[in-house]
């Protein structure tokens, strides 16, 4: 297990999950709650302290305030928190880590122990403590292992080098997935080559999770192999199938892929059972009937509403949230009213997430947040100096226009919302119609309140647990290529199946494999004067010149910039581009719905007068920016 | 050293269409399927088989035709043990082209001696019943290359594509009828030297 994160690589300081049900009378030891702790040599004395403490606090204030805390905030440490049913798992990092990111890298966790395990609770019915520790631990490693720390930040797939393998072979990858898709009951997959993504299929959220079983496969097959099993004649290939837990929106996008990629994590939770029928390509053949299917009118699908513009909250798993859903009468509220009192700090959150059409809200940026980057600057204030065309300190008239924009669609929406919620009666039914948007609102708000809590639904992680449906993962392995699809769970049974996909991939994949295997890993590049990082937030994916694992001393304070930028760009839906410097070097930020750009120019030297000044050298860096990352594949313009 | 299962690889080269892959599929997993996607660069699946009481493993390595992955696929020459040139019987141009796929073969092969390298020559879509290529035309142009054997198949319909590929493995033996050739599939790359070095002797 603990063979893959290297220390300097390693982004979590803490890790527990505690289960408060344990834990209900005066004499109840602290340590009968503690289901699992990271680091797991931690003295007892100390686990018990920090749980207790931090279950308490998370509770007090989540009760004062109605809401479920996200973000605790001492002194010297942050600890993301997530509180569902009786479980509070909390999540501490190292403090240069975005806050975005450091709650995106606990939903993840939890995410993959409910996509391999199920249900927590039942989970922890069925298996030892230890048993599920190692897979705690698994996850961890795995989340954590392995990648850069611009890969941390933006909690982003790892893929393959795309500028050192011939095109061709992404879209023969693409084809092989294709060719499984029209076998029966297969729904979606990836190809992945040595831990990265060659192609996927399914939204950037899922692809992770099912790469995780890859990378733990991957690892004992090269035990093996050093071990002295050589490979024989035929490359070793072999399958595998394992139960895995998908949540009704995740399976929903699969039985019917959506036709914008962005909507994903959106769809409505209740599973459309599609009449399958053999095609030739999903993608293509499709699509038309799902746009016109009307069963898809689903509050859940106006393109405004789902669109994310949060790269932070990459989680598809609403069911996983719902459990602090508000009252009805909370998410009925007009939107207007909840408009007019936006202004104001005190506004309560469930109201101020209404706001915003994107789902994310212009909330003011809040710099003490990423503090510890000593490397860029110094004062908050500084921080940021906004280019002449971010708009930005005004909010109201923003959201007015952009309510504007949406509004017809809005009211429909809250009015369908409320007469969905109508028929659904108490809050927590398995409100399939709502808990899709309930999530939805319920992150943001979560993303807004700090350090807030929710006493509305303490018990209803159960209803959204138990919708957890049970899907097969199918694994094709040929040496360092792996063949990952979701099948139904009638894959195994059914006569034929199993046999289909093998023979129709097959080929492909030995081809597939031999030529990733010749592809020359390729010189890292020259590398130019200049630094960047290109993040696509619907691929959940990053291009970056910054080489290595551990980011040169030169390169540091890019990374630092980087996590800084990309926390201003996730608490502020209006900033488009920034520039963040220090006496030394400017990093430009720009970023769009769909992707954010950061490029640091070196060496470059910087005029700089201390007060904003035409002549000033960062100016320059948008173009700059524009003209360099061209020949990468970036176009800014 | 008879008993031991050698691997030959073996490389169908010929224009894009002919039926290449859906030869070794029939071969193989005995299917057919008409809408195969374009092969992009290789692909290749093993079979193993008893011929002449000597059991080997055939490893069939098929290319993609187009001229457009012609880069992707030629790395994957080196070290094969015989090479199936096909055409389809209903397209003049991919018989023409045969002498093309030879030449580019043995370039990139790095084959010394063409001449005594066993190719076979397969012509495919024999259920078609619009020829292009006669079966005098065929053999005549085989007879003319070197005498290597041609066999007129059908992957859609089943024929002569199991006798073809046995025929490939007799071709291959006869020509390797050394013990250095049974040794396992990582050093076939290294046999070939030693073997064309005594020939030319």
């Amino acid at each position: 297990m603990a063979e893959t994160p290297l220390p300097e690589t390693r982004r979590c300081i803490y890790f527990f999950l505690y289960d408060r049900s344990k834990v209900q009378e005066e004499g109840d030891l602290t340590r009968a709650g503690i289901c699992y702790f990271y680091p797991e040599d931690t003295p007892l004395d100390q686990q018990e302290l920090l749980c207790g403490q931090l279950a308490g606090v998370s509770r007090c204030v989540s009760e004062l305030s109605s809401s479920p805390v996200r973000l605790l905030r001492l002194r010297k440490s942050k600890y993301a928190v997530h509180m569902r049913d009786n479980f509070l798992w909390v999540l501490s990092c190292v403090a240069d880590i975005p806050d975005v990111s450091v709650c995106a890298f606990l939903d993840q966790l939890i995410d993959l122990f409910c996509f391999y395990n199920g249900p927590v609770r039942q989970s922890y019915q069925l298996h030892s403590q230890e048993e599920l520790a190692l897979r705690w631990a698994c996850y961890l490693s795995n989340l954590q292992g392995g990648s850069t720390e611009l890969h941390h930040i933006f909690s982003c797939l790892k893929t393959i080098d795309s500028t050192h393998i011939d095109p061709l072979l992404l879209l023969k990858a693409a084809l092989i997935l294709q060719a499984c898709q029209r076998c029966p009951l297969v729904l979606a997959g990836c190809v992945l080559y040595r831990g990265r993504v060659v192609s996927t299929q399914m939204a950037p959220e899922l692809t992770v999770k099912v790469m995780v079983h890859e990378t733990e496969t991957y690892s004992q097959d090269h035990r093996l192999r050093a071990n002295g099993v050589t490979s024989g004649v035929s490359p070793p290939s072999s399958t595998v199938t394992t139960t895995v837990f998908l949540t009704p929106s995740e399976l929903h996008t699969l039985h019917c892929p959506p036709v914008d990629n962005s909507c994903r994590s959106n769809g409505g939770p209740q599973p459309l059972a599609r009449p399958r029928k053999s095609r030739l390509s999903r993608t293509l053949s499709d699509t038309p009937i799902a746009d016109q299917d009307p069963a898809e009118l689903d509050p859940a699908h106006f393109p405004p509403l789902s669109y994310q513009t949060l790269p932070s909250s990459p989680r598809s798993s609403l069911s996983d949230e719902s459990c602090f859903s508000p009252s009805p009468s909370l998410v009925s509220t007009p939107l207007r009213s909840s408009l007019v009192s936006r202004s104001e700090g005190g506004t309560p959150p469930e109201s101020r997430d209404r706001g915003l059409p994107n789902g994310t809200l212009p909330s003011k940026v809040t710099g003490g947040s990423v503090g510890g980057s000593s490397g860029v600057s110094v004062q908050e204030g500084e921080r940021l100096d906004l280019e002449s065309e971010t708009k930005n300190p005004s909010e109201n008239p923003e959201v007015c226009s952009l309510l504007n924009g949406h509004r017809s669609e809005q009211d429909d929406f809250s009015h369908q919302l409320s007469e969905s919620l109508a028929k659904l009666g108490p809050v927590n039914d398995q409100s399939s119609g709502r808990s899709g948007q309930g999530g939805e609102t319920e992150r943001n708000q979560a993303k807004e309140s700090k350090e807030t809590g929710g006493e509305a639904a303490r018990d209803c992680g159960a209803h959204s647990e138990a919708s957890l449906q049970p899907m097969l993962l199918y694994q094709h392995r040929v040496r360092g290529l792996v063949l990952a699809l979701l099948v139904e769970p009638s894959f195994n049974t059914h006569p034929s199946a199993k046999d289909e996909v093998y023979h129709s991939s097959l080929a492909s994949l030995n081809g597939l494999e031999a030529h990733l295997r010749t592809t020359s890993p390729g010189t890292p590049g020259a590398q130019g004067p200049y630094t960047f990082a290109h993040y696509d937030c619907i691929q959940n994916t990053l291009t970056t010149n910054v080489c290595g694992r551990s980011a040169g001393s030169q390169d540091r304070p890019f990374v630092k910039a980087t996590a800084l930028l990309h926390s201003h760009f996730s608490h502020s839906d209006t900033l488009q581009e920034a520039i963040v410097r220090n006496a030394g070097c400017a990093v430009y930020g720009t970023r769009t719905a769909a992707q954010e750009t950061y490029f640091l120019q070196q060496g470059a030297s910087s005029r700089n007068s201390g007060i904003p000044n035409a002549q000033d050298s960062a100016f320059s860096l948008p173009s700059k920016a524009r003209h360099r990352l061209l020949k990468h594949g970036v176009n800014l313009l | 050293m008879s008993s031991k299962s050698s691997l030959l690889k073996v490389i169908l080269l010929g224009d894009g269409g002919v039926g290449k892959s859906s030869l070794m599929n029939r071969y193989v997993s005995n299917k057919f399927d008409t809408h195969l996607f374009h092969t992009i660069g290789v692909e290749f699946l093993n079979k193993e088989l008893e011929v002449d009481g000597r059991l080997v493993t055939l490893q069939i390595w098929d290319t993609a035709g187009q001229e457009r992955f012609r880069s992707l696929r030629t790395p994957f020459y080196r070290g094969s043990d015989c090479c199936l040139l096909t055409f389809s019987v209903d397209d003049s141009q991919s018989f023409l082209n045969l002498n093309h796929w030879r030449k580019e073969f043995a370039y990139y092969a790095d084959v010394r001696e063409p001449e005594s390298f066993p190719f076979v020559i397969l012509g495919n879509k024999v259920d078609v019943t619009e020829r292009q290529v006669t079966t005098e035309e065929a053999q005549r142009w085989c007879h003319e290359n070197g005498g290597h054997p041609y066999f007129e198949t059908s992957a859609k319909n089943a024929i002569n594509v199991a006798e073809a590929f046995e025929e490939v493995v007799r071709s291959v033996l006869a020509s390797e009828d050394r013990p250095e050739h049974m040794l396992p599939s990582d050093t076939v790359d290294l046999c070939r030297k030693p073997r064309s070095r005594t020939r030319c002797c």
